[in-house]
């Protein structure tokens, strides 16, 4: 140290230098740590707690909460309904999105309109199209009834929303309808960046169409597809305004999912302990297919090292 | 301008060292050139020279101050970029004023710097375009013209041709050169292309692995690389080498090669009778053997470039090119002799390879 | 008949079907928010009506309050969206131009942010906003929201920030810019498109939220656009479809253009932020 003033000054303005960066995330990590990371602990804490009939917590009770709701069989009927909503949506999401997004990729005429109206529905929020659906389910004048009518397909109109089996049924057709969009979306970021060489020289190499697609694309498109599923299995999985807005988990339950019975149990039952515990439930299941999301975005990443990684000196 | 003084410098990324304890002079007025493989640390130790790096432990001493803790906005120093970084939000003449407008200078002042700059660099109808709207070769101008408005103490140039063709690479060159000489402002120009640092250098560096091998003017490195790295990176095509054993006799010191084929060398080189050597002899100085002497060798391939004729063969089951000026008709598989003069024969020590 | 050409018809006919579910909800708004009240429920049902009533809308907004419902989802959006951006951006550009301890964990903060829906919160965050005392406030409403919408704002900034080149800033410094001055003279400007994109989405996503909306918000002075228009459904014995219909019409209709509008920057900015 030649100049140990200057070397003092070095090593205060290299520390400042150090925690700027921490400064500038500090007030978004806060407001994300008050809204999202604080009613975590309090739904555990919730979830410990007897409630009173009006909705007060009264103490401590333990797993009591956890043990009534194991034994809620509504509780069982809309976890299995869960299972059967978000695997029957994302299932059916995909196996409509990866042809669509194929065509998109393609050229053809009128492709740019083709795309609007294939993303039409990520337009609208859920509220407006549930609200939008059930008027055009009614079952007397609704206008899907109207076409079917006037085409002569049916004679007389359907109650769509008054069983639970047909509700359910529709439900899930437009929860497919509107998990499309966005699902197309990644899948067609995937295949525009899959490498047209690849094509060439399997053509060159003799491959029919079906071959291309069976061992080009679809393999070049796993890590997209991985995600598709994972993402809209999160989304699907948590989604309320469709069913709520429908038929609000009924006739009798019988569209109930966790996220609508929950809801009920919440605001209309005051059984806060019971919807805590629920709550958490959801949570672990969600942290589960996060880490599985995670692990996924990361061997992406571990394949094309992140830009900021560069230690080398040439970009 | 002023000298640049590095003096072991280090620089570490974490767990990574990237440098490894840097001395460097850099005398007033100098072009010098690192130049070195990627990953080599020549860029890490240019951005700690601009003060874009922090220094991780040693100094760096621009005239005869210290600027380990100065920012890089205050140390005076003009650096070209290597994909220009010229501000696509700005004209060209608002990119190449920016600088002296951040020093509140006054408008005529900058008005004058600027077009002066741009006379030089031939920019002068370009003055009102954007970034965008130019050839590589004009953004790399601008780019340039940047750094010429501001006098600064040094320049500093991070790779500036490797975006441009072939073509545009050695105009160029021969321009930076050519200012250089024009303004004399001491210069640091990083690149990886052993051509560019030959023929631009007054002094060039040669780095690998964080470490200098050796520095020198163009034509000491090329005459008397200090070890095996620089003997192979500089040079096109680079320098044959041959693993060998040194031996003497009553005819003066020779090099054995595998399969027996025994090479003469100068007697004076160091080294004992038995060492493991690397024998080294650069393509363009084989000559073709008279008569029964020289090593007999099968030709493989050959490419006439024009200039001259590159043959490729084996030697001692080692791959080996050798470069005549004069015109052979060689044909695959023809046998020639060739014969090293043993004044430009390089030898150095397998372990170390260090020169001997 | 040319590839090209033939290879379109196909392509179109097996678009179509979905083409015909995609647009049917929107001739569904417009025929019935256009049709006089008592063509809402004639048997058999059909498409067809008599006139085009275009009073629906006047009638609607003043008998439902839309003008009032309205005033809040915007005041949300925007406030929402001002909050969200202010704290985004100078996340996104710590993340995108320093490396720090620390980073890769708020990356997969961010990311289990982004993963939790407020419907699993949403139990814990009305008490916590009973605590706050913000339960019938708006800006409860404006926090959560803008918090649900950190992680994204954040990663589409980021994406983008990636893509201006670090070495303007340093070429800036070279020139003699402070930090300051080459983020307000260099950086900012470059960076506008990326925010206004980005403002847009956030916007987007707080207009059409549901769950919050209507957890937090008791009284129908407060409730947001989806919330108001999904009151005039829930629990009541005759609903006033043509009114519900010019709602949706006038609440969605403006976004929905806007939104196509920007679909691929959207599409991009997660090819960039979420997917890689």
């Amino acid at each position: 140290m030649t100049a140990p003033k200057a070397g003092a000054w070095g090593k205060m303005a290299n520390r400042i230098q150090k925690s700027v960066p921490m400064l500038m995330i500090l007030p978004s990590l806060l407001l994300a740590v008050l809204i999202i990371g604080y009613p975590i602990l309090d739904l555990a804490w919730t979830s410990s707690q007897e409630v009173s009939r009006f909705g007060k917590l009264i103490g401590f009770i333990g797993w009591g909460n956890f043990a009534e709701v194991f034994a809620d069989p509504l509780f069982w009927e809309s976890l299995s309904r869960t299972g059967i909503w978000t695997l029957a949506v994302v299932a059916g999401t995909l196996v409509i999105s990866m042809p669509v997004a194929m065509i998109l990729n393609d050229d053809f005429y009128g492709r740019g309109v083709a795309r609007v109206i294939v993303m039409l529905p990520w337009a609208i929020s859920l509220t407006m199209t549930a609200v939008v659906w059930r008027w055009a389910l009614n079952g007397r004048s609704g206008l899907l009834n109207a076409t079917l009518m006037q085409a002569g397909i049916i004679d007389q109109p359907i109650e769509w929303l008054a069983t639970a089996g047909t509700a359910f049924i529709v439900e899930i057709l437009v929860g497919i309808l509107v998990s499309i969009p966005f699902t197309t979306t990644i899948l067609l970021g995937g295949l525009s960046s899959m490498p047209q060489d690849a094509y060439e020289a399997a053509v060159v190499d003799g491959a029919t169409g079906w071959h291309q697609f069976r061992y080009i694309t679809l393999p070049l498109m796993k890590p997209f597809i991985n995600i598709a599923i994972v993402l809209n299995v999160i989304y699907v999985f948590n989604s309320l305004p469709i069913i709520w807005v429908m038929t609000e988990g009924g006739p009798a339950n019988g569209t109930d999912i966790l996220v609508t019975y929950l809801y009920k149990l919440a605001f209309r039952f005051g059984q806060l302990g019971k919807a805590a515990a629920i709550s958490l439930v959801m949570f672990g299941v969600l942290l589960i297919f996060t880490i599985l999301y995670v692990a996924l975005i990361s061997r992406n990443d571990a394949d094309d090292a992140a830009p900021e990684a560069e230690v080398d000196d040439e970009h | 301008m002023s000298s640049v003084t590095i003096r072991d410098v280090k620089k570490r990324y974490g767990a990574m060292q990237v440098l490894h304890g840097v001395d460097l002079e850099i005398r007033d007025r100098e072009f010098v050139v690192l130049v070195g493989p990627s990953g080599c640390g020549k860029s890490t130790l240019l951005r700690m020279i601009a003060g874009l790096e922090s220094v991780s432990s040693g100094d760096i001493i621009i005239g005869d101050k210290v600027v380990n803790d100065v920012p890089a906005k205050s140390r005076d120093i003009a650096m070209v970029f290597q994909n220009y970084a010229l501000y696509p939000h700005m004209s060209v003449y608002e990119n190449m004023s920016f600088s002296l407008r951040l020093r509140r200078q006054a408008k005529e002042v900058i008005d004058r710097k600027v077009r002066e700059a741009a006379e030089i660099l031939n920019l002068g109808k370009f003055l009102d375009r954007s970034p965008r709207q130019l050839s590589g070769g004009q953004r790399q101008r601008v780019a340039m013209g940047r750094a010429l408005v501001r006098d600064p103490q040094v320049f500093l140039f991070d790779e500036p041709l490797s975006n441009l063709d072939a073509k545009l690479r050695v105009v160029m060159r021969t321009e930076i050169k050519a200012l250089h000489q024009r303004l004399q402002t001491t210069s640091v120009y990083v690149t990886h292309d052993q051509i560019e640092a030959m023929t631009m250098a007054d002094r060039i560096v040669v780095m690998n692995g964080g470490k200098i091998e050796q520095i020198g003017s163009p034509l000491e490195l090329y005459d008397t690389p200090a070890n095996l790295f620089v003997a192979g990176f500089i040079g096109s095509p680079s320098m044959n080498f041959i693993e060998g054993v040194l031996g003497r006799d009553a005819g003066g010191a020779f090099v054995e090669l595998p399969g027996g084929v025994r090479l003469a060398v100068p007697t004076m080189a160091s080294g004992v009778a038995g060492q493991k050597v690397v024998f080294g002899a650069r393509p363009e100085h084989c000559a073709l053997a008279k008569g029964d002497a020289g090593v007999a060798v099968q030709v493989e391939v050959v490419e006439p470039t024009g200039a001259n004729i590159q043959v490729y063969t084996k030697l001692a089951g080692t791959p080996f090119c050798a470069i005549f000026a004069e015109r052979h008709e060689f044909k695959p598989g023809q046998t020639i002799r060739l014969d090293f003069p043993a004044d430009k024969i390089h030898l150095f020590d397998v372990e170390t390879g260090a020169r001997l | 008949m040319n590839t090209k050409l033939r290879k379109s018809i196909f392509y179109w006919v097996l678009l179509l079907p979905l083409a015909v579910v995609n647009i049917f909800p929107f001739a569904v708004m417009f025929v019935t928010a256009v049709r006089p009240r008592d063509e809402l429920f004639v048997y058999p049902p059909t498409w067809g009506f008599s006139e085009f009533r275009w009073e629906n809308f006047s009638e609607m907004w003043v008998k439902t309050n839309f003008g009032g419902a309205l005033m809040n989802s915007l005041y949300v959006s925007i406030t929402a969206t001002a909050l969200a951006l202010l704290l985004a951006i100078p996340s996104a550009y710590a993340m995108s131009r320093y490396r720090f301890a620390g980073k890769g964990a708020y990356r997969i903060f961010l990311l289990m942010t982004q993963m939790m829906s407020p419907i699993v919160l949403v139990l814990g965050l009305f008490r916590l906003m009973m605590t706050l005392g913000l339960v019938n406030d708006l800006n409860s409403l404006v926090i959560t929201y803008a918090a649900f919408n950190l992680a994204f704002t954040i990663w589409m900034l980021q994406s983008y920030f990636n893509s201006i080149p670090r070495d303007l800033e340093e070429a800036a410094w070279m020139d003699g810019a402070s930090h300051l001055t080459s983020l307000v003279r260099i950086f900012l400007p470059l960076a506008v498109p990326a925010m206004v994109v980005t403002a847009i989405f956030t916007f987007i996503n707080s207009w059409n939220e549901f769950v919050l909306a209507l957890t937090m918000m008791r009284s129908s002075n407060d409730f947001t656009l989806p919330v108001q228009i999904y009151a005039q459904v829930a629990g009541r014995y005759q609903v006033e479809w043509h009114h519900v219909m010019a709602g949706t019409v006038l609440a969605t209709v403006p976004v929905a253009i806007v939104f196509s509008w920007l679909q691929r920057y959207l599409i991009r900015g997660m090819a960039l932020g979420a997917v890689k």
